[in-house]
């Protein structure tokens, strides 16, 4: 038997980096588990840890129970019967900011306040989102110009939605938190991916 | 006659004028008789200091007393014009108690002194603001920040970088 030379310039890699979503799903050897499972006449969920996390996080958020003016009185419309945010899921304000994960900036946010506002935030545990309601917590407002309130409570914590109005009317306050469940629905690797449609 | 005419028929060295501000007769007091003239005032049944009113007109600054009788109904509003560099007046913390707060109020926007007030110090801002912010030449362009100190305790400075976001 001649012995065999093998030439291993010949040889290339031919596992190349995946492209498509469906590739990238191949590579994950998910299709795989799949397909064991339909072997064995399972039920499968199928979904991804992101779209679930995400349904779970925009399904429950709990706001912190905090207002700073006049725009509290319309988050206190909002919570109630009428507009109803319990079908969203949000009719529990914590009293603490550790058990919350959504801030409502409602109001003025003066220079002697944006400390505890800081610190309010920093007090919530992760992940968590802030909507901005209202001009003075937008840009300042009517008091741009004042010498004791902040120009906009982005200057001192991200935010997420802003929601104008003076005060907004719970309508606009509604689109907001839809707003803001787009945008959650939308957070981490999957919707990257093309993943979460 | 009305409140402001009568005192100034009962005590013409003291009142300067008298006049009508709107719809409440209001009488300008020397600043030295001002305690003597609010302890007459308050003879006289004016027993309710509804609020005291600072006023900055550039080259003087105004102090507005708003006063209210529940016996007679009536109101009266004494003023006394100050010096601007040095708005100095006497406090009448001894006879109308509200007065504490109302007079370290016009303390802290306008910087008018009370003399013999009991705890003169700053009520809305935090101690350490930098200026009277309803003055006319206070500093708008320096910007105050406040923080919270290891006490709770505020501290001012203009230096906001431990508040504000990095960028």
């Amino acid at each position: 038997m001649d012995p065999v030379t093998i030439d291993t310039t010949k040889i290339r890699m031919t596992k190349r980096k995946p492209e498509t979503a469906l590739e990238k799903l191949e590579d994950t050897n998910l299709i795989n588990t799949l397909l064991a499972a339909k072997d064995r006449e399972g039920f499968i969920l199928l979904t991804t840890i992101d779209q679930a996390m995400n349904w779970g996080r925009l399904s429950s958020l709990w706001p912190v129970t905090s207002g700073l003016a006049c725009c509290a009185i319309e988050m206190m419309a909002v919570s109630m019967a009428h507009h109803d945010i319990a079908r969203f899921g949000m009719e529990v304000f914590r009293a603490s900011p550790r058990q919350a994960d959504l801030m409502f900036v409602a109001g003025t946010v003066t220079k002697r306040m944006a400390p505890r506002v800081k610190q309010l935030y920093e007090m919530m545990s992760e992940p968590k989102w802030v909507i901005s309601v209202g001009s003075c917590a937008n840009t300042g407002g009517p008091y741009h110009e004042s010498y004791c309130v902040l120009k906009g409570v982005d200057n001192i914590i991200p935010v997420d939605v802003y929601i104008p109005g003076c005060p907004p009317r719970p309508e606009a306050w509604l689109y907001g938190i839809i707003q803001l469940r787009e945008k959650i629905k939308n957070e981490g690797y999957g919707a990257k991916w093309g993943l979460n449609k | 006659m009305n409140s402001a005419e009568e005192l100034k028929y009962l005590l013409p060295n003291s009142v300067v004028s008298v006049g009508v501000q709107t719809n409440k007769p209001q009488a300008v007091i020397r600043k030295e008789d001002f305690l003597k003239v609010a302890e007459k005032v308050k003879e006289l049944g004016y027993d309710n200091l509804s609020v005291i009113t600072g006023v900055d007109r550039v080259d003087r600054i105004e102090v507005i007393y708003n006063l209210f009788s529940y016996k007679k109904k009536q109101n009266l509003a004494l003023k006394v014009v100050l010096d601007h560099r040095s708005p100095e007046v006497d406090s009448v913390t001894s006879i109308w108690k509200v007065a504490d707060w109302l007079e370290r109020e016009t303390y802290d926007l306008v910087g008018v002194k009370f003399n013999g007030h009991p705890d003169l110090k700053r009520i809305l801002l935090p101690e350490g603001w930098i200026g009277h912010p309803l003055r006319k030449d206070y500093d708008m362009n320096t910007e105050q920040f406040v923080t919270i100190g290891e006490d709770g305790e505020d501290i001012v400075s203009p230096d906001g970088s431990n508040l504000l976001r990095r960028k």
